[in-house]
């Protein structure tokens, strides 16, 4: 078995894990990430993308609001590239208690998140199909960031310093020798073999899965897995965060991301992370959900469905995982379980990743007795030197300037060919859901369906792959593609996805592809 | 402030009743068909009807589905094994699925509407008929089996194997030529191997990306050609076919394609590209020249909003100038609204199907449980919904029997078929557009 | 919110119809002629997606003509040329509109100022070193159609003018076209409706708006339009028929004020657009009905016809071709090309004129291999361009049924 020698590694390659190897490798550890799939493919990469302000939880939970809004001040420095400025608005709608809006203004005011009170007229001049019957209206400083964005510029500061990411490679045992962690067994799931990594220090953020890698070294961590289901619709239905102003619940925000808007979500507990479906029930209650915030959704085009696993930590047992905590917690195992040379993190929000990993690598150091102060909140990353927000005209003015000289592939997302071939060059991966991590190829309204023919013969074409290689990746994207869809196919999307059907099935005939046998296998 | 000569032809009309015009809502003069859908059942309904001295009017929302197909006609391609013969599968078949519509057909019917539509489109040149399928090139190189194909891509047919040199234009991404080549070669086809390569032609046409029809547009000059041609004729060697895109002009395809081919002096064929179909607009206006040339008219930017009924008749269909509603009356009506394709048939949020213009009930709806299946290539328990029809197309209510006097139904919009998996989408649109207006003559008289 | 959510849900949200078939670029007159101009599908519902009320991402969308057959072709109801005007007025409040749109954006006011020193004004617009002048100080190109102001407008006209008595009236919006270049079309209109028993009320009107909605001014059409409303939707409330024969004007108050400048509720438009008629919609209807005069003589003539854009986006079908069909004699030839290339005030503008006369070389060449002695078009703005394409006279199409009553030609 091939052998590698690291400092730390990390377990998990969502944003806890690779905040890790950043803040890690930037004081001056070698530092190595396991991942057993894409970058960002466990909760990070499935949640809706809301960069909070706090002012969610400034009533239910004041400490994670403190947090929130501290992050939330530092990541808008260090990661402008990743966020796009919407601002949030507070609504109290007709199904809100309005006494919660004064708890509210006055639960902001304690823990230091800013909100301003505006007439609601001025709320739906903003945003003209929010709900006319609102009462009243705040605006906080929540903002859209795009986790894949973060997370890939996250590793590319790591880089910078040295770190090194292996996705696709799944932590199969611990090595686990005279009371200490010493490193991991790993399965490369694309070049088909094993891989022992020695480290002088692991850490365990692998999130909903933490558990499951703790136990590696004989260690009960129990993480409860809440799933929440979130959909995506087709066009910004606003332009600003709008969540309900009222106790956290089902259904009480919408997201404008990138080109879309995400209603969520869902907190239901599920017994595997990796075991789950979304239930009809569940769609109905969002599609509900968002009609009270926006009228007129039901008409709105849903454009795809999918699920992540919030990892809720919690030493007793608890029925609704909503009452959980959601701060995170640092698991000291040598303190708890007499295991050297292991630490796990778990619980928290996307938008504390940073701090997360700040504790945690400060634990570590200290275990280690090694001086090396965090500078993670002080170094931009990579794009986001000048501090600019992204603008979602982005693509567009850049596509603008180049019409008469490329190419566009996906048109829905505005992806071009240079910028198609680039990305896979650069990931040299011959999965078409990878670059649509990457550059949200195939995201749009058409989910693929015309992009996915273009993508697949650029693929062939760069990679040099055999036909039926080729023709597997595009399979196996339609089936990914499918399982998004399936859920919310009604209305306009269903007609979409008979003209996809026409032109996958009636035009190219790919069912009838020759096809390799897949060399792994593939995971539910 | 005006000065009263006369009698105020400016602003009094004082006493004098509203010219009897039409009104809001009152309408057009009665004909005898109004055909709903521009798609090619509407359209062969349409022009077998006006043909037969029926005044006709085709209303619809927009061009219809001839711009997203290939232009071949698919009869039966896979059932679902791969179908040699049509005309010898079909009776299984018809048996084996007793709720499709070619089940309310019959091979003779099919056949008779096949060789009445070649006729139509005579300038297209279809080859092919029901005794063998041909089996056509994809875009991703499966051979695709497919009974009729327009002159210029039925040189394409894989049987008996071949050689093929495929080729690729750098300014289309819509055809790969590579893994169309790579595919072929691994191609499963009946007496012989087929040999395929891939070439490039740089041709600088002053954008980097030009779309199948930009392209076709481009070809239509001389010029163009003849540095095509240049180009390519020391990249072809011995005993190949010639492969392109199908780009090969709008106007005058048949035309183009003879020209490369004498000057090639080898088959050359073209393959069909992702949407829009150059193929198939050259066949919306072949269908529409021919409604035209039968005195039919059609109106585009009509979608109908509703109907008229009384005593189990259709007495009108509703479209909107404005804020106006405009009557289209008519003795008989032609449903050929493309199914849940076209949008005749849809479902909203809560997932339930509605058939949108008549309301006409819908039979195949999923049973219990999901209306999708979880993988992808299924037969989804959805994917057959529509409106029922008897032998003579007419749309069955609850009780099995017409639910509408005057109404026929034709296409996409009838249930019971999956044509993108059986690849029979257009032979059962061409054959039900014709069946439905064989009832409207032998009613009308 | 005056209609403000409703054209948010009807216009903008009608893009999630998009199933990106590409039907629509592949009708676009434009995207067929310049590479520059990437289409419809791509301008409206495609880059909608991106568009945040904030800054504008858009450039090439300045080559959008406004011609409408994007959204006449979609199968699915996009709303693509209403998504991309509405864009198209964003880009340039946020550019900045050049005073040659402010100004070729109100033809009313041009034609009020050069009036009375119209002949003066006729002899510099036919002089090369004016245009030459014209172009480069301005935009509007050297040789662009631009129409002679009449000497006297067709309000003045009706003013000295002692009507027909007769039962039953319509009224007659004639738009600016008729007022300050073609009256004569506005005294045959009248002629025409009176030998079919109708009494002709002309009231006091003003413009549409439709060339300030084209341009991106949008606030200046809301007014234009809404006065343009006030006066006529008193007579549209008591039952008579508006009958119209500008048809792109005709189209603004059926459906584009609305659907665009967001005045959905606006009870006077409301009230007008039920009540308006293309001029040959409305006479074909009374045909239908057995109502119109059909002692036509015979005119011998080859015509070439043309429905503009504008004609086809009332969603009637082509009503004129079905008129022209009851003179005997008259050959027409039914044109299926989309469009002439002028679209309003597009075809005029220095960078914009090579792209609308390529966009209407198909319609030209037609014409001119039609033999044709003259050709006809509802709209006065493809008139103009054609006749100065082709050299062919270009006439309205009730100018033909005029000459076909027999009814005297205008002094």
């Amino acid at each position: 078995m091939r052998r590698l020698e690291t400092d730390v590694l990390v377990i998990g390659g969502g944003s806890t894990g690779t905040g890790v190897l950043r803040d890690a490798a930037m004081r001056g550890f070698r530092t190595l990430l396991v991942e057993r799939g894409d970058l960002a493919t466990g909760t990070t990469g499935r949640f809706h993308g809301l960069l909070h302000s706090g002012g969610r939880y400034v009533v239910k939970d004041p400490r994670a609001a403190r947090e929130c809004i501290h992050e939330n001040r530092i990541l808008r420095r260090i990661a402008a590239d990743c966020i796009e400025d919407t601002g949030g608005l507070f609504v109290t709608t007709p199904l809100d208690d309005p006494a919660y809006a004064d708890r509210f203004v006055a639960a902001c005011r304690e823990t230091g998140v800013p909100c301003e009170e505006i007439p609601v007229a001025e709320a739906l001049r903003r945003e003209p199909r929010l709900n006319p019957r609102i009462s009243r209206a705040f605006v906080v400083p929540d903002a859209a960031i795009d986790s894949w964005k973060t997370v890939w510029a996250t590793v590319r500061s790591a880089q910078e310093h040295g770190g090194e990411v292996l996705p696709y490679h799944e932590v199969l045992r611990l090595l686990v020798e005279d009371g200490a962690v010493r490193g991991a067994v790993v399965r490369d799931h694309r070049g088909g073999e094993d891989l022992e990594i020695r480290a002088a220090f692991t850490i365990n953020a692998a999130g909903a899965w933490a558990g499951r890698i703790a136990r590696m070294a004989g260690c009960e961590v129990e993480v409860i897995p809440g799933k929440g289901i979130m959909i995506a619709m087709n066009h910004r239905l606003v332009n600003t965060v709008v969540n309900r102003c009222e106790m956290p619940s089902d259904g009480d925000i919408i997201v404008p991301i990138r080109t879309v808007s995400v209603i969520g979500t869902t907190d239901v507990r599920v017994a595997d992370p990796d075991r789950w479906e979304i239930e009809p029930a569940e769609v109905q209650a969002m599609l509900d959900a968002g009609e009270n915030l926006v009228p007129g959704f039901r008409r709105a085009r849903a454009l795809r469905a999918w699920g992540g696993v919030r990892p809720l930590y919690q030493e007793r047992k608890a029925a609704d995982t909503r009452d959980v905590t959601r701060a995170h917690t640092l698991l000291d195992h040598r303190a708890r379980d007499g295991v050297e040379r292991f630490l796990t993190i778990t619980g928290g929000k996307f938008c504390t990743f940073r701090r997360m990993a700040e504790e945690t690598v400060d634990a570590m150091c200290a275990q280690l007795g090694v001086e090396a102060r965090c500078r993670t909140a002080e170094e931009p990353l990579p794009d986001s030197e000048e501090a600019r927000y992204y603008w979602l005209g982005a693509r567009v003015a850049d596509r603008e300037a180049t019409l008469l000289e490329d190419q566009l592939i996906c048109e829905c997302e505005m992806v071009p060919r240079r910028k198609l071939e680039a990305a896979i060059r650069r990931r040299r991966t011959a999965d078409l859901d990878d670059l649509r991590r990457s550059l949200r190829l195939g995201m749009g309204p058409c989910q693929g369906g015309f992009c996915m023919y273009r993508a697949t013969g650029i693929l062939h074409r760069e990679l040099g792959l055999e036909a039926p290689r080729a023709n597997r990746a595009l399979l196996d994207f339609l089936q990914e593609r499918w399982k998004g869809v399936r859920p919310v196919l009604y209305g306009d999307q269903l007609r979409q996805a008979r003209l996809d059907d026409w032109i996958f099935q009636g035009l190219l005939d790919v069912e009838h592809l020759p096809t390799a046998r897949p060399a792994e296998v593939a995971r539910g | 402030m005006s000065t009263s000569r006369g009698e105020g032809t400016r602003g009094r009309i004082g006493h004098r009743v509203p010219g009897r015009g039409p009104g809001p809502g009152r309408g057009r003069g009665m004909r005898d068909v109004v055909v709903i859908g521009a798609g090619v059942a509407g359209l062969a309904a349409a022009i077998r009807l006006a043909e037969a001295g029926l005044s006709v009017e085709v209303v619809a929302k927009g061009v219809g589905a001839t711009h997203l197909a290939a232009a071949v006609v698919d009869v039966l391609g896979y059932a679902p094994g791969r179908v040699d013969s049509p005309a010898e599968a079909l009776p299984a078949f018809v048996r084996d699925h007793p709720d499709h519509p070619y089940a309310r057909l019959g091979p003779e019917r099919i056949a008779e509407a096949l060789s009445w539509f070649r006729g139509r489109v005579a300038e297209l040149g279809y080859r092919g008929g029901l005794q063998r399928n041909l089996l056509l090139p994809s875009a991703l190189g499966v051979p695709r089996p497919t009974a009729l194909a327009p002159a210029t891509m039925a040189e394409g047919d894989l049987r008996g194997g071949g050689r093929i040199v495929v080729v690729g234009f750098r300014a289309l991404k819509d055809l790969h030529p590579r893994l169309l080549a790579e595919n072929l070669a691994l191609a499963d086809v009946p007496g012989g191997r087929v040999e395929a390569r891939a070439a490039e032609v740089a041709l600088d046409l002053g954008a980097a990306d030009l779309g199948a029809v930009a392209l076709a547009r481009r070809m239509e000059d001389p010029e163009v050609r003849k540095e095509l041609l240049t180009e390519l004729e020391p990249a072809v060697a011995d005993g190949e076919a010639v492969a392109f895109p199908a780009v090969l002009g709008l106007d005058d395809a048949p035309g183009i394609w003879a020209e490369l081919r004498g000057a090639l002096g080898r088959p050359v064929f073209e393959v069909p590209t992702l949407p829009p179909s150059v193929p198939g607009i050259r066949l919306f206006r072949a269908l529409r020249h021919a409604l035209r040339r039968a005195g039919g008219r059609l109106t585009m930017g009509a979608e109908v909003v509703g109907a008229e009924t009384g005593n189990g008749r259709v007495t009108a269909v509703l479209t909107r100038t404005g804020s106006r509603a405009v009557r289209h009356a008519a003795r008989w009506f032609v449903l050929a609204t493309g199914g849940v394709g076209g949008g005749g048939v849809g479902s909203d949020s809560t997932g339930a199907f509605r058939e949108r213009v008549l309301g006409l009930p819908l039979r195949f709806l999923p049973p219990e449980g999901p209306p999708f299946l979880p993988g992808y290539l299924g037969a989804h328990p959805a994917a057959r919904v529509g409106v029922a029809v008897d032998e003579r197309m007419r749309p069955l209510g609850p009780d099995d029997a017409p639910a509408l006097e005057n109404v026929v139904a034709a296409g996409a919009t009838i249930g019971g078929a999956e044509p993108w998996r059986e690849k029979s989408g257009e032979g059962i649109s061409i054959a039900t557009g014709y069946a439905a207006a064989g009832t409207v003559l032998a009613e009308v008289g | 919110m005056d209609g403000t959510a409703t054209i948010e849900e009807l216009v903008r949200g009608s893009l999630d119809r998009c199933v990106k078939c590409t039907i629509c670029e592949t009708a676009c007159p434009v995207a067929a002629v310049t590479p520059l101009f990437p289409g419809p599908k791509y301008a409206g519902p495609q880059l909608e997606r991106f568009r945040t009320g904030g800054p504008s991402p858009d450039r090439s969308l300045d080559l959008c003509s406004g011609c409408g057959i994007c959204t006449h072709v979609c199968p699915h109801g996009v709303k693509v040329a209403e998504i991309n005007a509405l864009a198209r007025a964003a880009m340039k409040a946020q550019r900045g509109v050049p005073l040659r749109d402010r100004i070729v954006a109100r033809p009313a006011t041009s034609a009020r100022l050069a009036r009375p020193v119209a002949p003066l004004a006729n002899a510099l617009l036919a002089a090369g070193w004016f245009r030459a002048l014209l172009e480069r100080s301005l935009g509007i190109h050297r040789r662009a159609p631009l129409p002679p102001f009449a000497g006297r407008s067709f309000q003045a006209w009706v003013r000295r003018r002692r009507p027909r008595a007769l039962p039953r009236a319509v009224v007659y919006f004639h738009g600016c076209s008729t007022n300050h270049f073609e009256p004569r079309l506005g005294r045959m209109t009248l002629e025409v409706l009176e030998h079919n028993g109708l009494h002709v009320a002309v009231p006091p009107q003003g413009c549409c708006g439709l060339p300030l909605q084209s341009n991106g001014l949008l606030g200046a059409a809301r007014r234009y339009v809404r006065g343009l409303a006030a006066r006529l939707a008193p007579y549209a409330r008591r039952g008579y028929p508006i009958v119209a024969t500008s048809t792109s004007c005709a189209l603004m108050l059926k459906r584009e004020a609305m659907e665009i400048l967001g005045l959905e509720d606006d009870p006077d438009l409301r009230a007008v657009s039920e009540r308006l008629y293309d001029v040959c919609e409305f006479l074909l209807l009374l045909h239908e009905r057995g109502e119109l005069r059909t002692d036509l003589r015979p005119v011998e003539l080859t015509l070439p016809y043309h429905a503009p854009c504008q004609q086809r986006g009332h969603g009637i079908g082509k009503p004129a071709l079905e008129l022209l069909s009851l003179v005997p004699g008259l050959r027409v030839v039914e044109s299926d090309v989309e469009c002439c290339g002028i679209a309003g005030t597009y075809g005029v503008k220095r960078e914009k004129y090579d792209v609308a006369m390529a966009v209407g070389e198909p319609l030209f060449r037609l014409i001119r291999d039609a033999g044709a002695d003259a050709a006809a078009c509802d709209s006065e703005t493809c008139r103009w361009q054609i006749a100065h394409a082709t050299g062919v006279p270009t006439l309205h199409p009730i100018e033909i049924l005029h000459r076909a009553y027999g009814l005297a030609p205008p002094a």
